[in-house]
């Protein structure tokens, strides 16, 4: 589903390589986690694979497809495959949850009648099926979280790739987001997790992926943070 | 695509006008003073083409004849003159058919004056062409075949008036496309300040996978709406201001200013004007997109 071979990716000439030859392969159904500190290149890595970035050396499959090669009129059919889950949200606060998710289907030229069905639906997998007529900016970030995770599944994506989701949240909270992601990925969704979160790398025992300055150094089926490295 | 995209476009556009309506009324209203400048001049434009075209008609050419020549030189002359691919008509006019009409002019001044005994005047062919600015250099050339003596054309006046026409017409596309400018940066400003203003909005909606098309149609529309109401009003405007003009002219006993007819003008203005507005609305709105595309 996934599959980097050499992959690099250097910001400007001068600068130093923020992914320096990274090879992995991501199998459909997997989830996994890209560990590491700040500046360790797994933002980086995620932008490169929903083509926000095109890469400076090596390969980046995505759905088999070559995502650096990519030409920029295919590039939202390729996004429509990807759901996107962001530290900070991402939603547009002056609208309503119902709104947040129908936004994601409308965009991509969903019937209404298809946006009628499956909001509620997704709002109730995530557990908000009560606050649909609210106002995002009225809810806990927890919850907030919760419309970013329902808007990224609206499209039924096969695979979800989530940027520090649990950043600015507590820790519970951020379990409980967690937990949701499992379950969406036990529904046979690919998801991949960027996070330098220990604890919640640690006790969900998934593959995880470490990341040191732009090298990938540790690649670990069921793996802690800390055994890893 | 479905009625939920199109009611979104639609949506966004209104709500897009809605939202930063202060400096869309702020920019249609210079669109709109930029449109009817444009729109003023065009309808000076036209009347003074359509004056100038009026006199360019009487622009005609005199071949004066030498009074040496044999009657089957004029023949000949007459023959090479009306066959010349630029010329549409020929009159031969006798030195007493001159007369004829110099006594006319005159009225009484020449009475008594027997020209059958001494005619100073000339034979001629009096000869209109096709372009009339091609009276210049036809001139030139009908001066050199035999058995010509003079050539008249109005000459000085006929160059003058053909410069005049011509700067004019330069002045005039010039004032135009600054003006077409000013108000492509105007809209362009405008609607940069919308996207701007919904830069999060196209993040996400790139996100999610939507088309550049898609982000792009509620700004476009915007523009357009923009630019039509910029261009509608004006045009409203100077069917006012024109038809009190034709009505003055018309009060006052101006015929000599042989102004163009209201629909004529009004017919002129909306094929420039509508598409011009509509045109520089969605110009603008393309070159303030750009760089929030590319996510």
């Amino acid at each position: 589903m996934v599959e980097a071979k050499n992959l690099s990716m250097k910001y400007g000439k001068g600068k130093q390589l923020a992914l320096d030859d990274v090879s992995f392969f991501i199998d459909r159904g997997e989830f996994a986690f890209f560990v590491g500190s700040s500046g360790a290149g797994k933002s980086t890595l995620l932008k490169l694979i929903i083509r926000e970035l095109k890469p400076t050396g090596g390969v980046l499959k995505v759905f088999n497809r070559d995502a650096g090669r990519l030409p920029g009129h295919r590039l939202p059919y390729l996004r429509r495959n990807i759901g996107m889950v962001f530290q900070d949200f991402r939603l547009m606060e002056e609208r309503t949850v119902y709104d947040n998710v129908a936004f994601a289907m409308i965009v991509i030229g969903s019937s209404r009648r298809e946006i009628r069905r499956r909001v509620p639906h997704v709002l109730n997998l995530v557990g908000l099926q009560d606050k649909a007529k609210k106002k995002v900016t009225d809810l806990s970030g927890g919850e907030q979280q919760r419309v970013g995770l329902a808007r990224a599944i609206a499209n039924r994506p096969a695979m979800i790739i989530a940027d520090e989701p649990t950043g600015n949240l507590d820790p519970g909270t951020a379990m409980d987001i967690m937990s949701l992601l499992r379950s969406i990925n036990l529904r046979g969704t690919t998801v991949l997790v960027a996070t330098h979160n220990r604890d919640i790398v640690d006790q969900f025992r998934k593959r995880v992926l470490y990341l040191e300055n732009g090298k990938l150094v540790g690649d670990e089926q069921k793996g802690i943070y800390t055994n890893v490295h | 695509m479905f009625i939920s995209g199109f009611m979104y476009i639609l949506g966004e556009t209104l709500k897009g006008l809605y939202r930063n309506r202060w400096m869309c009324i702020t920019s249609t209203g210079v669109v709109m003073v930029t449109l009817l400048m444009l729109g003023l001049f065009m309808v000076v434009n036209l009347n003074v083409r359509h004056i100038t075209e009026a006199v360019k008609e009487q622009v005609e050419m005199v071949v004066y004849i030498d009074e040496e020549a044999g009657r089957s030189t004029v023949e000949e002359l007459g023959r090479k003159i009306a066959d010349h691919p630029e010329v549409e008509r020929v009159d031969y006019v006798s030195s007493e058919e001159h007369m004829g009409r110099l006594q006319q002019q005159l009225g009484g001044m020449l009475e008594g004056y027997d020209s059958t005994l001494d005619n100073p005047l000339l034979a001629s062919f009096e000869v209109g062409t096709e372009d009339p600015e091609a009276v210049v250099r036809l001139a030139g050339e009908f001066e050199t075949y035999p058995g010509v003596a003079a050539v008249f054309y109005g000459q000085g006046y006929v160059e003058n008036l053909f410069e005049i026409t011509r700067v004019a017409q330069a002045i005039g596309l010039a004032l135009m496309a600054g003006l077409a400018v000013t108000a492509v940066f105007l809209i362009s400003h405008t609607i940069k300040l919308t996207v701007m203003m919904r830069k999060r909005e196209i993040t996400i909606m790139k996100y999610v996978g939507a088309t550049n098309w898609f982000i792009r149609w509620p700004f476009l529309l915007e523009g357009l709406l923009m630019g039509f109401v910029g261009a509608a009003l004006p045009l409203g405007l100077l069917h006012y201001m024109y038809s009190i003009s034709v009505e003055w002219v018309a009060v006052n006993d101006l015929m000599f200013i042989n102004l163009l007819p209201l629909q004529t003008v009004m017919a002129e203005l909306a094929v420039y004007l509508i598409p011009l507005g509509t045109g520089l609305g969605i110009l603008g709105s393309t070159f303030s997109m750009g760089r929030f595309l590319r996510v």
